[in-house]
């Protein structure tokens, strides 16, 4: 199929009002998700998932999409107005944005932040477009072992940098890959963990896992401490960013929005550290460097690009290996598997029209982004006063109905429940969450992978090492290891 | 302090050092039981299987020695530091009295009678229910609006999950709703 087949393919599935309309959606939800601190674009991506189950795929996909991208942007406005990053991501964007809040130039940091966050994830969508076609046809190569290498290579990387300690990260990753191991054995079919209950032999359901793993440890911190998010709202002000303000900043834009796709390529990574990585470079090498931190609006700018670069960039690895490169796209692949979809190399020939259709979808939700954060930016008082104490409730309520709504089973509702106090106390032992879920969800394809590599190889191991694509990414994970563990001896305090 | 308060600054909160401490030694006790118990009981692996690496019981192994090991990397890292910094997050994260953890219990309570009144008193009414207990629970300054809002959430959501999505949702064996 020619480029223009391809387009035009893309154009029929999504060139319709209710495709755009799903999107539009999904960037208000995501952006009022985003804004409530405690809510996160993790946890609004999650409530969102059971609502796609009835919809075209296209149409769900694009609607978790729009809540991704709509919930990094919102994450910016408490950020800025009442110093509480509404999501991981814009913790960076305190650094200036409440220092200008302070001084009564909010506004002018949420219009920079709006303007930057737009334009770095244009630029992220593009090289999603160019980049993600060329490396799933390159996937088409792999074989298991290469499969193998890959998933262990991205769930090393994810355990390292998800968290203050490469240990804890694995710890956690291990974890979810020995809750993956519950239910039938993948080649003989024998019974793993399922204590004879016919509930647990398909596994547990990867949604009930998600959303008790993100959604209900926020309703359980809730009941440990009651007033934890309140705070004071910031005035908007008067001042309004300019154009001079973009120019100005427009270098360090464009420099946080290569950090935010290069970093976002790479399985595991997320937008936090891009948004850090791309504020430090920024102040490096702006000539207003010592103004950074006190309220310089080419910080917030830097720190919005870096963390929205991200956002497009993530779905690389996602639809072109089908290894997610963070939390939001291993929950979006969730909605790819509800409608039967699986994304990976196989995916640009067999269901083409639906990847041109999302690159469509997703080079307009740059313009829906900058339409939605303008009336985002002035109505956040009213985000902000939603009460947290009725919030979580009706969270609660619709994690249970949501998580029914994949099998009709109260059984998932139980499972949801349980890995909800995990997830809580894996949050009060600081054990991040993210390399748990990405292993629960890798876990059967590394296994599977592993096992097709010793059937091919009659358990010959070294079939694992077997060309330059496997020596690639096992190179990879080794850097990756003593990278991280030499920073973590380095820096000794706080201890690994 | 009254209980339920919060201490800051309070010499009461976790060490980086005995929290590896602890989760290694967890690892560690996690790893055993699924080596000696867990696997060999609850992993059927057909008797005609010639090769260990291809049988169903080989993968659950590897991970078990894994988290053994990330556990025994753990305890190293605590025993073989003389740190022991105090991290101000739990310093704010744990409170003094009792009213924290009667609320945790509580909450587990509410999630259990969830379970349990889904499939007898139907999704919408539990859910109901489980809404007002929650909001009391969390000390609500809206106490009508959390009435109002227990009664209309759980009807729109069944209302798009029966009716738009096409899910049975429970009905319970009391009052059914069209």
């Amino acid at each position: 199929m020619s480029l223009m087949d391809s387009l035009a393919a893309g154009f029929a599935l999504v060139g319709n009002v209710e495709a755009f309309f799903m999107l539009f959606c999904g960037l208000v939800i995501g952006v009022i998700g985003g804004a409530i601190p405690g809510l996160s674009a993790t946890m609004a991506v999650a409530l969102t998932l059971p609502f796609t189950f009835s919809m075209a795929p296209i149409n769900g996909i694009l609607l978790l999409l729009g809540v991704y991208k709509g919930g990094i942007f919102g994450g910016s406005i408490p950020a800025i107005l009442i110093k509480t990053p509404g999501t991981p991501a814009s913790s960076a964007t305190i650094l200036d944005g409440y220092p200008m809040a302070e001084r009564g130039e909010a506004g002018r940091a949420l219009g920079m932040a709006l303007y930057a966050s737009c334009t770095a994830d244009a630029v992220s969508n593009l090289a999603l477009i160019l980049f993600a076609g060329w490396l799933a046809s390159f996937a088409l190569n792999f074989g298991p072992p290469e499969f193998f290498a890959l998933i262990l290579f991205s769930l090393t990387i994810i355990a390292g940098v998800s968290g203050e300690s490469l240990l804890r990260g694995a710890l956690s990753a291990l974890a979810g890959l020995l809750l993956a191991t519950i239910g039938l054995d993948l080649v003989y079919g024998t019974n793993r963990f399922t204590f004879g209950d016919p509930n647990m032999m398909g596994g547990l359901n990867f949604i009930a896992v998600l959303i008790g793993l993100f959604a209900i440890p926020e309703i359980i911190a809730m009941a440990w401490n009651p007033v934890a998010h309140l705070g004071k709202t910031r005035a908007l002000g008067k001042s309004k960013v300019t154009l001079a303000d973009y120019i100005g900043s427009f270098k360090s834009i464009l420099r946080g929005s290569m950090i935010g796709v290069f970093l976002g390529s790479i399985p595991g990574i997320g937008a936090a550290p891009s948004a850090f990585l791309s504020y430090s470079e920024a102040r490096r090498t702006s000539k207003n460097k010592d103004n950074f931190g006190k309220g310089e609006i080419e910080g917030v700018a830097a720190s919005e690009a870096g963390n929205n670069g991200v956002a497009g960039a993530t779905l690389i690895p996602l639809l072109a290996l089908g290894v997610p490169g963070d939390v939001i796209t291993a929950i979006i692949i969730g909605a790819f598997m509800v409608h039967g979809l699986q994304p990976g190399p196989m995916m640009f020939i067999l269901n083409v029209d639906i990847i041109y259709g999302l690159f469509i979808g997703l080079i307009v939700s740059s313009v829906f982004l900058l339409i939605v954060g303008s009336v985002a930016i002035r109505g956040f008082r009213f985000v902000a006063d939603v009460p947290k104490r009725l919030l979580m409730p009706a969270v609660l309520v619709l994690c249970i109905y949501g998580v029914f709504a994949v099998n009709n089973n109260i059984f998932d509702v139980g499972v949801m429940f349980a890995m909800g106090w995990v997830g809580y106390l894996m949050m009060r032992h600081r054990i991040p969450a993210a390399p748990f879920l990405i292993a629960f969800i890798l876990g059967p394809l590394l296994e599977d992978n592993f096992r097709q590599s010793m059937l091919m190889s009659g358990s010959d191991p070294s079939i694992l090492m077997r060309g330059p694509i496997t020596w690639f990414f096992w190179t990879l994970t080794f850097i990756t290891v003593f990278a991280i563990t030499r920073s973590t001896l380095r820096k000794r305090v706080p201890l690994s | 302090m009254r209980p339920g308060a919060f201490s800051i600054g309070a010499p009461i909160s976790m060490t980086t050092k005995s929290l590896h401490l602890r989760i290694g030694i967890a690892a560690i006790l996690g790893a055993a039981f699924l080596a000696a118990v867990a696997i060999p009981n609850y992993v059927s692996s057909p008797s005609n299987v010639g090769n260990i690496i291809l049988s169903p019981v080989f993968w659950p192994y590897v991970l078990a020695g894994l988290t053994g090991i990330v556990g025994f990397g753990l305890v190293l890292t605590a025993v073989f530091s003389d740190l022991t910094v105090f991290d101000p997050r739990d310093e704010i994260a744990i409170p003094v009295g009792h009213a924290p953890w009667l609320r945790l219990a509580a909450l587990a309570v509410i999630m259990g009678l969830v379970m349990v009144g889904l499939p007898r008193l139907g999704m919408v009414w539990t859910c109901m229910l489980a809404f007002v207990a929650c909001a009391f629970l969390f000390r609500t300054r809206h106490p009508i609006a959390a009435l109002v809002c227990a009664v209309v959430v759980p009807l729109l959501l069944y209302a798009f999950f029966a009716h738009v999505a096409g899910v049975a949702i429970p009905q319970g064996n009391f009052v059914r709703l069209p």
